[in-house]
């Protein structure tokens, strides 16, 4: 990639000013998106009465929840709000976290199914959440980056036009 | 910049109405064209036409020397701005004005250049951030155009781009594309009806009826030397005031009243002894005087002037005179006008009597 030059690094923040941050939101939209894979993947399973506890009706909460927070913080980031990166860091490490909670769980968990005992989850599905969890925090923690170096950028910029101005 | 050249041009719809008839036209660069006329005489056609909205059905037009007759509007490199603006809600005026070249997939750091050298030009540097929805109807109309600017097309064209405005705002705006027009250099084509607008605005106008030309020239040409009555009653407010009255010797003689000629106008009217003709004088040509009496009906002071409306005595030919200062004339009373400057028309023909000229 070529090294920008002073006067273009200057109109790639000044166009900050102007152009919405659809990057990062665009990040936050595909966090979404593989979230949903990632529930569909757990919620699809044959697992008896496995999920019949007080963990799935978290769960289920907790992907409602998730999916509200992450769609108004992309309406956020995508005009430079610098607060929401800290929702989307927070939503980011708390999707690491569900990581080490269902799918770890199910996958040492058997169930009682049809009079035999089977494994809640296989490694397949198991490597499946996997990636749909860690893409998902991959999205939600570049796209809180990625809006936290934007929105201080943006805000020196606007400072020195202000200071430029006076 | 560009040279356009509109030759022989007709527009014939598929039911066989032709719209637009011989339409001939040179533009020069940086030049604006004004295109004038009442509703349905043809200008918005001959502009679509010029834009690629509208297939040519006869004749060529050239850009620069070539032949763009044939090539679709998107490949002729011409801006245009309707009366509508034509913006779209959703996005902000920078989005607005940075789409077309967004589209074309241009750098960005070229658009956003282009985009702020815009709005410079248009002072709508504060409003970027803003949606259409938030700004006046002149605005929107300063947004439209700075999506054309942005481009840097070789033509604008302009579809009665002031109708939708109010009276004040169309002045502001009217003066703003004048402005506009210096700073760019463009060459311009621009489609009014009202005739204010193309004596402001035009360098040349191009005055169309019924799908005609009926003259092409500056403002002072179509304003002092009509080429036919009906230039002459379309180009001027209020308008031209027309009598029919006959060559007698020296003087004029209608219904209702009697002017005399001059040597020049005599002379203007030789071949025309003791024929009826059409005379023609303009409002602010009547002064007050003798020659004339008129039987006011109506008087509005406008200020430095006062608009007389009446009627030639008991004759009931009608009479509209702009006289310099404060009037203030009765219902009835009797007004005593003369006539400083004539137009004379053939009664047939229509066309100016210009004489040996």
């Amino acid at each position: 990639m070529s090294k920008l030059s002073a006067e273009e690094l200057y109109i790639k923040k000044d166009r900050m000013r102007y152009v919405k941050n659809s990057a990062c939101s665009n990040l936050c939209y595909l966090a979404i998106l593989f979230n949903v894979f990632y529930f569909v993947t757990i919620y699809r399973q044959d697992v008896g009465n496995y999920y019949y506890t007080i963990q799935i009706g978290a769960s289920v909460v907790y992907n409602l929840i998730f999916m509200l927070a992450v769609f108004l913080a992309s309406e956020g980031v995508k005009n430079y709000g610098k607060n929401y990166s800290i929702v989307l860091l927070i939503a980011g490490v708390m999707q690491i976290v569900r990581i080490f909670v269902i799918p770890m769980g199910a996958l040492k968990a058997t169930t009682f199914v049809n009079g035999e005992d089977v494994a809640v989850m296989g490694n397949g599905t198991f490597i499946k959440c996997l990636v749909y969890l860690g893409v998902t925090a991959v999205c939600l923690l570049g796209s809180s980056a990625l809006n936290f170096i934007r929105c201080n950028q943006l805000e020196a910029h606007v400072k020195s036009l202000e200071q430029n101005k006076a | 910049m560009a040279e356009l050249s509109l030759q022989h041009i007709d527009k014939i719809y598929d039911n066989n109405v032709q719209a637009v008839f011989d339409f001939n036209l040179d533009v020069k660069d940086g030049e604006l064209i004004v295109l004038v006329g009442p509703s349905g005489c043809g200008k918005s056609t001959t502009l679509r036409m010029v834009a690629g909205l509208e297939d040519i059905s006869n004749g060529k037009l050239l850009l620069d020397g070539k032949d763009i007759t044939q090539t679709p509007a998107k490949d002729r490199d011409m801006a245009m701005v309707f009366q509508s603006y034509a913006l779209y809600g959703h996005m902000t005026i920078y989005e607005n004005m940075a789409f077309s070249l967004t589209l074309r997939k241009e750098n960005p750091n070229v658009i956003h250049k282009k985009v702020l050298a815009a709005a410079e030009i248009l002072g709508l540097t504060s409003q970027l951030n803003k949606k259409p929805a938030q700004l006046s109807g002149g605005q929107r109309q300063r947004v439209a155009m700075g999506r054309s600017i942005v481009r840097s097309p070789k033509v604008f064209l302009f579809d009665e781009p002031l109708s939708n405005l109010d009276a004040k705002l169309r002045g502001a705006t009217r003066r703003e594309i004048l402005l506009l027009h210096k700073r760019l250099q463009a060459t311009m084509l621009y489609v009014t009806h009202d005739q204010t607008e193309a004596l402001t605005l035009a360098d040349r106008i191009v005055c169309m009826s019924m799908g005609h030309v009926q003259q092409v020239g500056t403002p002072l040409e179509l304003y002092d030397h009509p080429d036919n009555v009906f230039v002459a009653s379309f180009i001027g407010l209020p308008p031209m005031n027309f009598y029919d009255v006959k060559v007698v010797g020296d003087t004029l003689q209608g219904n209702g009243f009697k002017v005399s000629l001059t040597a020049e106008e005599k002379a203007q009217l030789a071949g025309y002894e003791g024929k009826e003709i059409t005379l023609g004088v303009r409002p602010e040509n009547f002064i007050e005087g003798d020659d004339i009496k008129v039987s006011v009906t109506n008087n509005e002071n406008l200020g430095m002037n006062t608009l007389v409306y009446g009627s030639l005595g008991s004759t009931g030919v009608k009479v509209t005179a702009k006289i310099k200062g404060w009037k203030n004339y009765k219902v009835g009373d009797t007004a005593g006008f003369s006539v400083a400057r004539k137009h004379f028309f053939d009664k047939e023909t229509t066309k100016a009597i210009r004489g040996g000229k």
